[in-house]
């Protein structure tokens, strides 16, 4: 494993520099390998070399990182678990993965009933990075999603699909981390774009700083650049519209780097955030958690590349040994300039959800072409591919609803209603269901009521009369997932009630 | 505008967001004192008090706001 070699030797490399910075505190990379050292001492004493899968709460200190890299170099997986998520649900992920131990570096540890690793109490200052061989098919992390089915859905990723990402972000030029550079780390650790967020730092031997739990984290965010002048950003485009009404007080011209992931982003609010980072690269990714965090990217710029489709930039094309295919319903790809699913091929496609055979036989195939046969990854968005190459983001597969028997865009819905909307405010287009069991559109806008008329009356100027949003329903807050994404099925709730009233 | 009047549109407008009343609020209260308020709640609350007030506070001092005292100094700072 190349990777891990890189490692061990970044972290002795940069043992002078500073690798963290938590809770406005810098811990060294000498810190950081006395903690990975005691942690793996403690490991290679206490647990069963079989024993490969070990779980992890997610606290926001330089154990819990350390014990990442603890058990890397131990040839183990970790589990992570957010402490503040349900303990049902937690426990249930370790019954689902069969974990006995735990690392926690909690004060009080809650999962008493493990063999727990008290990451925080552990003794010693002699630095040991001399990792075990390892399997590239052995797992390196296990991070679970909501599954459809109410039962939390695991992502198992191989050290191999590690390798493979940290091999393709090397190959490509534009993106060039440094040991001089200060890295944002706002990520909770259950959730994948972490991965690229602590390891791509650690390899350069970067400076990682991190958001307290505790803390307001869009105001955190501001302070860090401001601060500490960070100058490689990553985060998602949600952030943005926190952000959004104080922009013109933004002017970070240290950033070198700014990458986003994990939702859309807007053309409109890309364009002026870019003039808050007058230095920065802006980096659209792309690529879900079965496919190892990244599968490519569009490198925006506000003048030169603002390619994008119902107002959401561009995904670009795929990295090093990754292949896009586009295929209809029944698998088969789809012509240039055509809607379909994204499918996507390489080394970092997980070996499959954890367990879960059914989920596993719907969400993967294999496509054969003339040099041979691929196994390809539903990812459930729609997108398409123009003539120059380029990958353009539609919509979900699950977000396309039908009404009255034709086809409707959600993210098309919402495109108009924005392009109109006076008030910077986010909107959701969503299929309810009426009295009768039919499918309407509602239209979800976050904030205090307001006479929406204008916007009606320019969309009917847009859209087809079975496209037009039926209801229109004011939230105050839009219920997020734990990951910063909207949660449109508890938005769906608030149309319930309204037709009751 | 008396503290106390601004102290009674800070907490209407915590009301407004968070949806409840079980909070006093002290100089020394800090969002781990009031269910409720955190990241997300905290950014309409302020874009609440903004409204109420008629005021737009400064990035700079909403970074470095860290209880209601500073909340209550920064408003006296805006409206004057």
């Amino acid at each position: 494993m190349n990777f891990i070699a890189h490692l061990k030797s970044s972290i002795k490399k940069h043992s002078e520099k500073n690798a963290f910075f938590i809770g406005a505190t810098f811990y060294s990379y000498t810190d950081f390998a006395i903690e990975i050292s005691k942690i793996r001492r403690y490991i290679a004493n206490h647990v069963d070399d079989s024993e490969k899968l070990i779980g992890l709460v997610t606290n926001d200190d330089l154990q819990t990182y350390a014990s990442i890299i603890a058990l890397w170099f131990e040839g183990k997986a970790y589990v992570p678990i957010n402490p503040a998520s349900p303990i049902e649900r937690n426990i249930q992920i370790f019954d689902i993965t069969e974990v006995k131990t735990v690392i926690d570096s909690s004060e009080e540890p809650l999962y008493n009933t493990y063999h727990i690793i008290p990451s925080k109490k552990l003794q010693g200052i002699e630095v040991d990075l001399d990792y075990k061989e390892i399997n590239s098919e052995s797992l390196a992390y296990i991070l679970f999603t909501s599954g459809s089915t109410g039962h939390p859905k695991g992502v198992p990723i191989t050290f191999n699909n590690l390798e493979s990402l940290v091999d393709a972000i090397n190959a490509e030029p534009e993106f060039n981390l440094k040991p001089s550079d200060r890295c944002l780390q706002m990520f909770e650790l259950t959730f994948d774009f972490s991965v690229v967020t602590y390891l791509f730092p650690l390899l350069a031997g970067s400076c990682i700083y991190t958001i307290p739990k505790h803390a307001i984290k869009y105001f955190y965010i501001f302070k860090l650049i401001n601060e500490q002048k960070l100058t490689v950003l990553t985060m998602v485009p949600s952030i943005l519209n926190y952000l959004r009404p104080y922009f013109s007080e933004i002017n970070a011209p240290h950033v070198r780097y700014c990458s986003f992931g994990g939702g859309a982003l807007h053309d409109i609010i890309a364009k002026e955030w870019s003039a808050c980072l007058p230095n920065g690269k802006i980096f659209n990714y792309y690529g879900p958690t079965e496919f190892t965090v990244y599968s490519g990217f569009y490198p925006y710029h506000k003048d030169t590349h603002t390619k994008a489709l119902n107002g959401i930039i561009a995904i670009g094309t795929p990295q090093k040994n990754t292949k896009y295919l586009i295929v209809n319903e029944n698998n088969k790809e789809v012509p240039i300039d055509s809607v379909g699913e994204l499918c996507l091929a390489g080394p970092q496609i997980t070996p499959g959800y954890w367990k879960n055979e059914e989920k596993n036989s719907t969400s993967f195939f294999y496509y054969e072409t003339d040099g041979g046969s691929d196994r390809y990854y539903k990812t459930g968005d729609l997108c398409l591919k123009d003539s120059d190459g380029d990958y353009l983001y539609s919509g979900r597969v699950d977000f396309q609803v039908k009404i009255r028997g034709y086809r409707v865009e959600l993210a098309e819905v919402e495109y108009h209603a924005k392009t109109k909307l006076k008030k910077k405010t986010s909107v959701i287009a969503i299929d309810i269901t009426n009295a009768l069991g039919n499918s309407e559109l509602g239209l979800a806008i976050e904030g205090d009521a307001f006479n929406t008329d204008y916007i009606m009356d320019y969309m009917k100027t847009k859209m087809a009369d079975y496209m037009m949003p039926r209801h229109i329903c004011f939230i105050k807050e839009f219920p997020h997932s734990i990951n910063g994404k909207i949660d449109r099925n508890k938005l769906r709730t608030h149309f319930k009630s309204l037709n009751k009233a | 505008m008396t503290e106390e009047h601004i102290k009674l549109k800070i907490r209407a407008s915590f009301i407004k967001i968070l949806e409840h009343e079980n909070f006093t609020l002290n100089n020394e209260t800090t969002a781990d004192d009031v269910d409720g308020w955190e990241s997300i709640t905290h950014m309409m609350i302020i874009s609440e008090i903004e409204n109420v007030f008629n005021i737009k506070f400064k990035l700079m001092d909403l970074m470095n706001m860290n209880n209601i005292e500073d909340l209550i100094k920064s408003i006296k700072a805006s409206i004057n």
